[in-house]
């Protein structure tokens, strides 16, 4: 249990905290709000261990229960997902309690699960300690749920030193880029900014009216923030640091942010859910080469592919085997790159098919199951697509069946797409094919 | 050859398609003086992303080659292409090389 972060808040006292739609919550408020959560939580649920599923967008109380959590040794599962993936990875974790949280208020309902659910490689966190699960991609298409020691990443956050930043926070909660973000600055008494929406123009509102000086932010959205805000670049005076991360930055769109932001210092980072955020600092302003500089992390390079040691990483996944991690303990992130002077590095990409839109990614497969229950479907391909927007989109292409009418069935993939899947994922691009280029899928489905 | 006027249809009707898909009136009802995206636009960045591909399809039915709206020129750009329809427009005409009508 980390007893230095309580007593911070106590400390910050009367410092604002986090502002939102729901107003301005100081430390003091967040530190009687976990203390409100922790008593309520166990006269209801006991002090036995449980696994609780937070579902709402970043708040006070979201804020609140996971500290709370961490504090009564229990899991906890941030989620703000489509209404339907929710409900799926409420199941995969066995979830027995679900609190819905809505700026400083909640709801808690109990599910129908029991059990505790164990890691794939028969490993555990200390009993004293609380898990955070999150989700990422899997190869299958399925989420994969993964487990993180909540007390141990909490505690790397103690050595933060105490200042006045205003940093926005973009990022989802349910996001280990996220959930660094907070974390990190409550330890250290800044005062986070929760925006209503991440539409660029009511991101750069927020910027201005809250003097914010740091934003953490993907390549994508700072390419649609310039673009939204290109004729009121005043609005963005007060920022002084941009970190970017989540997927590669462009050359040209770096470059176009120092011409238009000269006196915001611009620091790429990287981190995978697995991992956790590595510190890096950007040696060369207009290079998009960074060097990792973290006590906690080691790090090689295999057949061109980034392999990382962490304290901060996962103990292991929930429904997924180990296979992304060495039998003494690397993390093989999947992610190309190159190797620049000085021992810095340069981030490729992604191989293999995962698709990375703006920063959020997913598998192919899990769009490909959507789109084949579609009536008229008789085969599809998804595959990523450059896009200079946005990084990548997903495209598919489909083989209908005879007959069926091109437009409509184009309109009814999307609508389905947009019932079932969060909206990153669903198709900006359908084509029409009478061949699939590979024949992955049918072996898939047959075997 | 596809004339202004042309583009444009293709450009409302597309948001039509796009407003009644996202329960969006404004879309369906849009004009030349639409915004498309920032300031008080009723399009999000995967909603303009879904415009503009169904804008390369359906460009690539009338023109009969394949055509890319998006690229580093058209992001940089000082009056950006993608921020009302009416630019969108000037910009296609501009792109496929067709005369003002």
């Amino acid at each position: 249990m980390n007893f230095w972060l309580h007593e911070r808040f106590k400390k910050f006292n009367t410092k604002p905290a986090l502002v939102g739609t729901w107003g301005e919550f100081s430390y003091a408020d967040l530190a009687n709000l976990t203390e409100k959560i922790e008593s309520e939580f166990s006269s209801l649920a006991g002090k036995d261990f449980t696994t609780i599923g937070l579902v709402g967008d970043c708040c006070p109380a979201s804020v609140a229960w996971m500290i709370a959590a961490e504090r009564l040794q229990h899991w906890v599962v941030p989620l703000v997902d489509h209404a339907q993936e929710t409900a799926d990875k409420l199941n995969q974790i066995h979830a027995q309690w679900v609190v819905i949280t809505e700026g400083s208020t909640w709801k808690i309902y109990p599910r129908a699960a029991v059990g505790k659910l164990e890691l794939s490689n028969n490993q555990s966190i200390p009993v004293s300690h609380a898990g955070l699960v999150l989700f990422s991609s899997g190869t299958s298409g399925n989420p994969k749920a993964m487990l993180q020691d909540l007390s141990n990443l909490l505690s790397t956050y103690e050595s933060r030193h105490e200042n006045s930043l205003v940093i926005l926070s973009l990022l989802g909660f349910d996001h280990i880029g996220g959930i660094n973000t907070i974390l990190g600055g409550l330890a250290a008494g800044s005062l986070i900014v929760i925006p209503e929406s991440r539409a660029p123009d009511q991101v750069a509102d927020v910027i201005k009216k809250h003097h914010v000086a740091i934003l953490p932010a993907t390549p994508t959205f700072l390419n649609l923030l310039l673009l939204a805000t290109f004729d009121r670049l005043a609005d963005l005076a007060s920022l002084r640091l941009i970190t970017y991360g989540t997927e590669p930055m462009p050359e040209a769109l770096l470059a176009r942010l120092h011409q238009v932001l000269p006196s915001v210092r611009l620091i790429q980072t990287f981190g995978t859910t697995e991992t956790g955020i590595l510190k890096t600092e950007s040696p060369e302003v207009d290079s998009n080469f960074l060097r990792i500089n973290d006590p906690n992390v080691e790090w090689k390079i295999v057949n061109d592919e980034l392999w990382l040691k962490t304290r901060t990483q996962i103990r292991g996944y929930l429904n997924a085997s180990n296979e992304k991690f060495t039998d003494d303990g690397w993390f093989m992130t999947g992610d190309k790159v190159e190797v620049g002077p000085n021992d810095t590095l340069r981030i490729l990409g992604r191989s293999g098919e995962m698709i990375n839109v703006g920063g959020q990614k997913l598998m192919p497969t899990e769009v490909e199951s959507v789109i084949l229950s579609v009536p008229g479907v008789v085969d599809c391909r998804v595959f990523g697509e450059k896009n200079a927007m946005v990084g990548q989109t997903v495209a598919a292409d489909i083989i209908p069946q005879a007959g069926q009418n091109w437009e409509t069935l184009r309109a009814l993939i999307r609508q389905t797409c947009r019932q079932t899947l969060s909206t990153y994922k669903v198709p900006t691009r359908l084509n029409l094919v009478t061949a699939i280029s590979t024949n992955r899928l049918k072996k898939q489905r047959t075997s | 050859m596809i004339t202004r006027a042309q583009i444009l249809t293709l450009i409302l009707n597309r948001l039509k398609m796009l407003g009644e898909e996202l329960h969006k009136p404004a879309l369906v009802q849009a004009t030349e003086q639409t915004r498309l995206f920032g300031d008080k636009a009723d399009l999000d960045s995967m909603g303009l992303v879904t415009l503009i591909a169904d804008l390369e399809y359906d460009l690539q039915q009338h023109v009969g080659r394949s055509v890319s709206l998006v690229d580093e020129k058209a992001m940089s750009r000082l009056t950006s292409p993608f921020r009302r329809v009416d630019y969108l427009a000037d910009y296609l005409v501009e792109l496929l090389n067709v005369p003002k009508s």
